[in-house]
């Protein structure tokens, strides 16, 4: 069959694999030049863009490595790196844990399961502007804040939260861990409901303790589900912009200044675009790293999700 | 029985740590603002009052935001539904030139961030014109790459037969995937358009960028304008609750295709 089409001429084939699908390619077409447009060409763009002086007015010029050897220098960036690497340190853990804790309490055929499960993935679904609002007026620096008040009652002085420097991040990624967590508990609940019943039953019948089956049942079998929550979520947490812009706008002192607020920052208010690709893909290739890790680790189990 | 009470209490101890947000948020909306700014048990009204929502329905630049933001998340999802759920079909189903190729060619796309693309579509928006216009955070958000996984995912494991019934029956292509395709897909299509919802209504980023005039902001944006300079507690949390209602009643509806569409995808 092949062998014969192949004989033709290519005009012909052409010909008859648009009078066989004709309506496939109409449709595909546009699509095509769609993403060429707004994703291929940008990508390619953002890559030149960091070999020149782009200001937004007046012509660019070809400046080399310049951008990418300031890189090396500015400590600015590699502050916003170790930034974002530390606000991962305070988020990846707490939220696997709390989807996971989520989960198993939903899962444990407790009643209005439905309803909690409704609750804990209710931020999943809000706005950043809306819980960082409450979230700000929580966190007031003052003995105002409702948080400071419940400090007082177990005697702790009222804190500064968002205006101290070695405050302020751990106050965002409390944010972000309760605004995520929801997604979590859903890979965990999918991964507990493929568990085999009957392994719970044959270790209760050995007289194993609750404790015991989750070590050694739960958690172990759960691992793929661990390992691609761990992946999705360091890549969240690199990519975090939004808290630091409504809550602390990249202060104090730097102290909550991402890889995101940074490139934003550098791109926007100082109107440094090309420094700012350059900032664009050094976030682009942490991230590739950690997919590619999935890639190396997960390989075609990742189908499962 | 120790274990299933420990169960319970867990379970309402965190319910109440997941409210209390918007608990805060419905009850500081209806406080009166001028006392007790500096009571923490502020957000408890004692005295009920609707002036917040007054003052922002008056206020006529938010009733604009909300506006401007149906606009924009409206019309991408009904497009991204259509799109997402022809091009889903067209590949898991059709036999055509480079189908695999362009496929993974679109997914390996998914691996960029959307940070990385944002400066050079500023320059290119800037250059068609597109700055403080719906057009930038309408034109490429009108099909998604994820979408189009999710749909074909789902079609890749409804046998041929269906289809292949209908065409014996005479059908064309255009009125099997109307009459066979498109019904049997409905849960996913319905997943994609929550996430569109969702993830068009509340984001924060693209907004910031492409608009700097105060008109063409989305509720998202001129809520975060208002966190700046309103200080004024109330108000705010009324605009947030405002702007959280198309969200929760998407929710209400949609739960069960959004966790679904989680598990399914790996999306965030």
């Amino acid at each position: 069959m092949t062998s014969k089409k192949s004989k033709l001429p290519l005009g012909e084939r052409l010909k008859r694999e648009w009078k066989r699908n004709a309506i496939v390619y109409i449709v595909l077409i546009p699509v095509i030049i769609h993403f060429i447009i707004f994703q291929v060409y940008p990508f390619l763009l953002s890559f030149y863009l960091t070999f020149m002086d782009w200001k937004v007015i007046g012509d660019p010029e070809f400046v080399g490595l310049k951008h990418w050897k300031y890189l090396l220098t500015d400590k600015l960036a590699w502050k916003a790196i170790w930034n974002t690497v530390m606000f991962s340190v305070y988020y990846i853990v707490p939220t696997m844990a709390l989807g996971l804790v989520l989960a198993l309490i939903i899962n444990s055929g407790v009643k209005f399961a439905g309803f909690f499960k409704g609750i804990f993935f209710l931020p999943v679904v809000t706005s950043f502007v809306i819980v960082a609002g409450i979230w700000g007026w929580l966190f007031r620096g003052t003995e105002a804040g409702l948080i400071n008040y419940l400090l007082s009652f177990i005697g702790i002085e009222p804190q500064l939260f968002l205006s101290n420097s070695s405050q302020a991040l751990a106050v965002l990624a409390g944010l972000s861990i309760f605004k995520v967590a929801g997604t979590t508990m859903i890979y965990y609940f999918a991964g507990l409901q493929s568990i085999d019943r009957g392994l719970y039953e044959a270790a209760r019948i050995d007289g194993a303790s609750p404790l015991k089956i989750f070590w050694n049942i739960t958690f172990p079998l759960l691992k793929p589900i661990h390992f691609y929550v761990a992946i999705t979520t360091t890549i969240g947490s690199f990519q975090i912009f939004d808290s630091a812009y409504l809550l602390t706008g990249g202060g104090p002192s730097y102290a909550t200044t991402t890889i995101v607020y940074y490139l934003y920052e550098q791109g926007f208010t100082s109107l440094n675009l090309s420094y700012a690709s350059v900032l664009s893909y050094v976030l682009f290739s942490i991230i590739l790293v950690i997919s590619l890790v999935q890639r190396k680790y997960l390989g075609k189990d990742s189908n499962h999700y | 029985m120790v274990k299933k009470i420990i169960t319970y209490i867990a379970l309402f101890i965190l319910g109440f740590c997941f409210l209390l947000p918007f608990a805060i948020m419905i009850l500081g909306s209806f406080k009166d603002v001028q006392f007790a700014q500096l009571d923490p048990l502020f957000w408890i009204p004692d005295d009920p009052t609707m002036k917040n929502y007054i003052y922002i329905m008056r206020d006529g630049m938010f009733v604009r935001w909300i506006l401007n933001s149906v606009i924009i998340t409206v019309i991408p999802v009904a497009t991204q539904m259509l799109f997402c759920a022809v091009l889903g079909y067209i590949f898991a189903k059709k036999q055509f030139i480079a189908r695999e190729t362009i496929f993974w060619i679109f997914m390996a796309v998914i691996m960029i961030p959307q940070q990385l693309l944002i400066i050079p579509k500023y320059i290119m928006f800037s250059d068609f014109g597109w700055i403080n216009t719906y057009w930038a955070l309408i034109v490429p958000e009108l099909w998604g790459i994820m979408g189009v996984f999710l749909v074909r995912q789902f079609l890749q494991s409804i046998p041929n037969d269906l289809e292949e019934a209908a065409y014996i029956d005479g059908a064309n292509d255009i009125q099997i995937f109307f009459k066979v395709i498109l019904p049997l897909a409905v849960p996913v299509v319905a997943t994609v358009g929550t996430f569109s919802f969702i993830s068009n209504w509340n984001d924060l980023f693209q907004p910031l960028i492409y608009l700097t005039q105060e008109k063409m902001f989305p509720i998202t944006l001129g809520l975060a304008s208002m966190l700046g300079k309103e200080g004024n507690f109330g108000i705010e949390m009324a605009g947030s609750a405002v702007s959280f209602i198309p969200t929760f009643l998407i929710f209400l509806f949609f739960q069960r295709y959004f966790t679904e569409g989680i598990q399914m995808s790996g999306m965030k």
